[in-house]
């Protein structure tokens, strides 16, 4: 009797934990379940908030900052002279350039780089693209000229190997008003690549320097600019390209109305790793032939002087960069040779060569602290006749650097 | 001493447009199937190097790098397949 009241109580038991554990697992399930649902129903809806459109607006930037000590010591008629000085920042090497990119489907981008720099605030590139074709972009606004690749492509602080640009690159304009068509075309094994511009032009100054980014014409000419690349190699390691500028450069209704410039530029560009090493070799060279004009001389402005307008200058530089040694990957070496030279008797001629050596260190692919030792000479070529030959000039500068791009 | 010069142009654009067309004559303007068949990621450590560190993947999110990518086709003068390529590899490479 008392066994089976046992076994009474115990099946009893059983089945009231079964019961109770039912329960429980249908609580569970029925939580889970519901939480789920809850939590897809969530992220669909951010999903949806989320999922992107036509238009996509972003900005990155960048931004770099230095340290510049340099010694100077000029000879003129032989009076020596030195001074020293240094700096925050890096001389004009300093900028904070914010980029900002709006694009409407995969058709249109519209490009706008505000600089701070030179102590001021400035534009960099304002522009529209209109992706037309698969080998085909139409651009217009105010961009960056189609000449030699350097100002394009190698002159922002992260981008470049050296603290500083080469000399003479400034006397190439860098950006204008005008239209632009450019585009990248395969060529069997090898690639070539093409960029030409209509644009407003440079402007011929009272001294026979040149400026250029006028919104107004100061003619009725328009400057054609070009440039043609070629990749010889299917591993696009070799990329050689030739440029052109031609247009009026003067005054309209005055006498220097049909003063013409002719720019020219060969530029090589040449990155391959013959491991463990990272080859990177880049040079341009350029040529300034401006049409022959009178000038007012700044001695005596009843009369008039001229003289041959040609500038040159080109760079060589050569970085090497161990990537494939653990212990050395992060680290760059850097040396380049300037040249550059202004044309002799004007009030601002010179031969100047300069060469430069770096060591970079690169935080990570777009972040690089940098030292730069630069050595100067420069001999002027200037008239004496109206008081601006300057002499002699040897400099020599230590930069230290940081540029990141974000 | 402007004729020799003119003539000095004209001579070396000549060469240039000669050397260009004979090249565009060996080579038809499609690419060889090596070339079209490169993937993403050749593309990727072959061009962006050419002028700064080949970026990586991480650091931006894929409709970021939609907008990157047309920035850059601008730049590099890359063909729009290298482009969409390059974009590709870089936003499931993440």
């Amino acid at each position: 009797m008392k066994q089976k009241l046992f076994i009474n109580k115990c099946a009893l038991i059983t089945t009231l934990l079964i019961i109770v554990s039912v329960n429980l697992f249908a609580q569970v399930t029925g939580t889970v379940d519901s939480s789920i649902y809850d939590r897809l129903n969530y992220l669909e809806e951010q999903t949806n908030y989320h999922k992107s459109g036509d238009d996509h607006f972003m900005v990155v930037g960048l931004t770099t900052f230095g340290y510049a000590a340099s010694k100077s010591i000029n000879n003129l008629n032989g009076v020596i002279t030195s001074s020293k000085s240094n700096s925050f920042p890096d001389g004009d090497h300093y900028e904070f350039s914010p980029m900002l990119l709006w694009r409407h489907g995969k058709k249109f981008l519209m490009e706008f780089e505000p600089s701070f720099n030179n102590n001021s605030l400035s534009v960099n590139w304002a522009d529209i693209s209109y992706f037309a074709l698969p080998n085909l972009i139409i651009r217009a606004g105010y961009f960056v000229l189609p000449f030699g690749t350097y100002n394009k492509k190698q002159a922002a602080g992260w981008i470049n190997k050296l603290a500083t640009d080469p000399m003479g690159i400034s006397a190439i304009p860098s950006t204008d008003y005008g239209i632009e068509i450019e585009g990248g075309l395969p060529l069997g094994s090898m690639k070539m690549n093409y960029d030409f511009s209509l644009t407003n032009g440079l402007q011929l100054n009272g001294d026979g320097t040149l400026t250029g980014g006028n919104i107004t014409d100061n003619n009725n000419n328009k400057t054609f600019t070009g440039r043609l690349g070629l990749l010889p190699f299917s591993n696009s390691c070799l990329e050689l390209g030739v440029s052109g500028m031609f247009g009026r450069v003067g005054d309209i209704g005055t006498p220097y109305e049909n003063v013409k410039s002719n720019f020219y530029a060969f530029d090589l560009n040449f990155v391959k790793t013959f491991v463990p090493i990272l080859v990177n070799i880049k040079s341009q060279y350029n040529i300034i032939n401006v049409g022959d004009a009178d000038y007012i001389s700044p001695v005596n402005s009843a009369q008039t002087y001229t003289f041959k307008n040609r500038t040159t200058n080109g760079f060589v530089q050569c970085a090497i960069r161990p990537t494939g040694i653990l212990a050395l990957k992060d680290l760059e070496l850097a040396g380049r040779y300037t040249t550059y030279s202004t044309p002799a008797n004007s009030t601002w001629g010179s031969d100047q060569h300069s060469f430069s050596i770096g060591l970079n260190y690169w935080l990570s692919w777009r972040a690089v602290a940098r030292i730069t030792y630069e050595t100067y000479t420069g001999n002027s070529t200037a008239s004496q006749a109206l008081n601006a030959f300057t002499g002699t000039t040897n400099t020599n500068t230590l930069y230290l650097q940081f540029s990141i791009q974000l | 001493m402007e004729k020799p010069k003119t003539l000095l142009s004209l001579s070396i654009g000549l060469v240039i447009s000669f050397g260009l067309m004979t090249m565009i004559s060996m080579n038809s303007c499609a690419p060889t199937k090596a070339i079209a068949d490169k993937t993403g990621v050749q593309l990727w450590s072959e061009n962006c190097q050419r002028c700064h560190n080949t970026p990586s993947p991480t650091t931006f999110s894929p409709e970021i790098w939609e907008t990157v990518g047309m920035h850059m086709q601008t730049r590099a003068l890359l063909t729009e397949k290298e482009r969409d390529k390059i974009i590709e590899f870089l936003k499931s490479s993440r």
